[in-house]
């Protein structure tokens, strides 16, 4: 689900990405993980990836997903499993680190009716 | 915590058809393999990636099975080691509120923790 082509009908991903990790990067780029503030931080990536990527105005559904997680040595997976048409609709996902913590954004875009 | 925006941007006329995605049912189906296939697994960092991967794809095989013809399905299958670390999930979705629906559910053990969610969009 990597192919971008730039036009009309298709999901854009590595613009998606650019603007994900941009969101990221200005929500808890300088922050150290908090238990008692992740909860804000998640429910701010959320709905600033989902508002820049309506911003766009195309005619999409999308759903966003975040997980954030303390840097302890433990690992983390994510699998995802679309059933969907593979022209129109696209994903991405984005991995983003600083000393203290992991986040993780996926983003799905489904097409409406052509 | 979803917040979901009602935006119907087609302006014609549409009637619904077929299976609603209902969150409870697609809960159900999600503990299901949940429980059948991570029961007594313990984290192995060289296979969990494949194990995530293969839950992801019978969970999405399961919902279609189960009838939900009109709907695009998204599953997204999150798993982790557990060592006391703190972990938070959210998400967001821009969809018709009326027809679209998400379902989730978590299941844990002593050496890892798993997330499942499925996301069902209505398509017209």
């Amino acid at each position: 689900m990597e192919e971008f082509s730039g036009e009309e009908g298709s999901f854009n991903s590595e613009e998606a990405s650019n603007s994900v990790k941009e969101c990221i990067q200005s929500i808890i780029g300088e922050e150290s993980y908090r238990q008692d503030t992740v909860n804000q931080w998640t429910a701010k990536i959320v709905e600033q990836a989902l508002t820049l990527l309506v911003k766009q105005t195309k005619s999409y559904k999308y759903i966003v997903s975040c997980a954030v997680m303390q840097k302890s040595g433990a690992g983390l997976h994510t699998a995802n499993s679309c059933y969907w048409d593979t022209v129109t609709d696209g994903s991405c996902t984005v991995k983003w680190e600083n000393r203290t913590m992991y986040c993780v954004v996926s983003v799905f875009a489904v097409a409406l009716t052509p | 915590m979803f917040y979901c925006a009602h935006e119907n941007n087609l302006g014609g006329r549409w009637r619904f058809e077929g299976v609603r995605f209902k969150a409870a049912v697609v809960k159900e189906c999600i503990r299901d393999i949940l429980r059948e296939q991570l029961s007594g697994v313990q984290y192995d960092p060289d296979e969990v990636g494949v194990l995530s991967r293969s839950l992801a794809d019978c969970i999405k095989d399961k919902l279609k099975d189960v009838g939900f013809d009109r709907y695009k399905l998204v599953v997204q299958v999150v798993i982790g080691e557990q060592r006391g670390e703190g972990v938070k999930m959210a998400a967001r979705c821009f969809w018709d509120a009326d027809t679209d629906s998400y379902a989730q559910d978590i299941f844990m053990n002593d050496s890892l923790f798993c997330v499942a969610a499925a996301f069902g969009s209505y398509f017209y």
